[in-house]
């Protein structure tokens, strides 16, 4: 199958004979194999996960983070993906937000911030013959009219909103923890600790740490603004602790009622 | 009938040679440096040519908890000034990761006043702030974004001889945020009392490395 669609890939702007946009599918695959992103929403929060890939004792400490970027003052995003292509996207996703605020004076609602930057997404995928931007976002906000929104978008520029969602590797292991463990009514404690357990299972690492995991809160506190809150590794690691601890007793339980008599 | 024809004067009035734009709603703002503080401050009134609109009009407007600037002339201007500078903090903001210092945006603001060289915005601003070291900054602007830094007071508005001179008068060195309140408060009352145009209150912000103290002034309401 993949020899097949050789003639039909070179180009974005050519449709297979089976009507695909190849260079666009293989944009996605290449989401697949980035640091998991996952995002859980609840009354009082949305709450965002990521999993940074590139850790080494040799880098720099870094001012900004790889996964979490603020968008405006009521909208952050988890980025999977090409890191390059995803600082042009949020870029522009900035700067769309601020014409916005400087045109209506108000801030931009999170469905429209989304809308536009797959717009300009879109537009990889079908003028120009420029490759697509290989970059899959979670956005997370809050607005006057619709409240916590939680927005995934992929490289086609097709975005879906999202109760609670996971992205990039290993995110159907992720996504079958959802369906078992997520419920709307989950308050946002009980949503930190379910992101941090995606994560360790979407992991390969068999030692995890807090510095792998970037774990965050949007919360609107009572004066009405929106706070982007990152956890401290302590927080982090008492999560895992918590986790592991329990995995224990599961993995124990289990292994009773499996012994002989 | 006599009536009509002196509102057709009033009208026409803007477009005496000796008439300017910037004289058009009028007002007056000062920023001065004290002691690892400074102090900028505006009058409150809104007026088309001699008739008052509104004696809230603030013109002094927060950029970050350090750093302030006012701007006179043109009402309409001054909004969308502002409203452009907000836009190019926040982005400042999201890029750097940090807030925008008061010498970047005091550049900041010159480039923005100069790319409209040839059909300029009407406003002439004054940045007040605390550098990183919690020294006063201040700088003045004219309309086209030629810049002027202050290391005592800089003045905009519609009576900037007033105020000039009031502030050569009262000023000294060194001042604590107490004084500096007071000495600011006094030049700009005294200024725009002999100001047609200007006046009907003022609003004082003290800016301090522990806060920001801000005042209303009640003034001659006339």
């Amino acid at each position: 199958k993949i020899q097949m669609s050789r003639r039909y890939d070179q180009s974005t702007t050519t449709f297979s004979p089976e009507g695909r946009l190849h260079q666009v599918e293989y944009a996605i695959e290449a989401i697949n194999n980035a640091g998991t992103c996952v995002g859980l929403q609840c009354a009082d929060g949305i709450v965002l996960c990521a999993e940074r890939k590139v850790v080494s004792k040799l880098l720099a400490p870094s001012k900004t983070s790889e996964k979490t970027y603020t968008v405006d003052d009521h909208v952050v995003c988890l980025v999977a993906g090409l890191t390059s292509d995803a600082n042009i996207l949020i870029n522009q996703s900035r700067l769309g937000s601020q014409r916005y605020l400087y045109k209506y004076q108000e801030p931009m609602p999170v469905e429209q911030v989304v809308k536009s930057i797959c717009n300009y997404k879109q537009a990889y995928t079908q003028y120009g013959g420029l490759r697509p931007f290989g970059v899959a976002f979670l956005f997370a906000g809050w607005d006057r009219n619709f409240g916590y929104q939680l927005y995934q978008t992929d490289p086609s520029g097709n975005y879906s909103g999202w109760k609670a969602t996971v992205i990039g590797q290993n995110n159907q292991a992720g996504k079958s923890i959802l369906k078992t463990d997520y419920s709307e009514n989950n308050s946002l404690d009980k949503n930190l600790k379910i992101a941090v357990k995606i994560l360790l299972k979407t992991m390969d690492s068999t030692s995890p740490s807090p510095d792998r995991i970037e774990l965050s809160t949007i919360v609107r506190n009572a004066d009405g603004d929106i706070k982007h809150v990152t956890l401290k590794d302590a927080q982090v690691q008492k999560f895992i602790d918590e986790i592991q601890k329990e995995e224990e007793v599961e993995q124990k339980k289990s292994e009773a009622s499996t012994g002989d008599i | 009938n006599k009536t009509s024809f002196r509102y057709y004067y009033y009208i026409n009035y803007l477009y005496l040679p000796n008439m300017s734009i910037l004289e058009y709603n009028g007002g007056a703002v000062i920023a001065m440096a004290g002691k690892n503080c400074v102090g900028i401050c505006s009058d409150l009134r809104l007026g088309a040519q001699f008739q008052t609109v509104s004696r809230d009009f603030k013109k002094v407007f927060k950029v970050t908890d350090k750093l302030y600037v006012g701007l006179t002339g043109l009402a309409t201007d001054i909004l969308s000034v502002d409203q452009l500078l907000q836009f190019r903090c926040n982005m400042y903001k999201l890029r750097e990761n940090r807030e925008i210092k008061p010498e970047a945006f005091s550049a900041l603001l010159s480039t923005l006043l100069y790319e409209k060289r040839f059909g300029p915005w009407f406003c002439e601003p004054v940045v007040a702030g605390l550098t990183a070291d919690n020294k006063p900054f201040l700088s003045g602007m004219d309309l086209i974004g030629a810049p002027v830094f202050g290391s005592d007071f800089v003045v905009s508005g519609t009576c900037t001889a007033n105020l000039h001179g009031m502030c050569e008068s009262l000023y000294r060195p060194d001042m604590e945020p107490e004084e500096l309140f007071e000495v600011l408060a006094q030049c700009l009352l005294a200024a725009v009392d002999r100001d047609a145009i200007s006046g009907w209150g003022a609003l004082v912000h003290i800016i301090t490395p522990e806060g920001v103290i801000t005042k209303k002034l009640r003034s001659r309401q006339d």
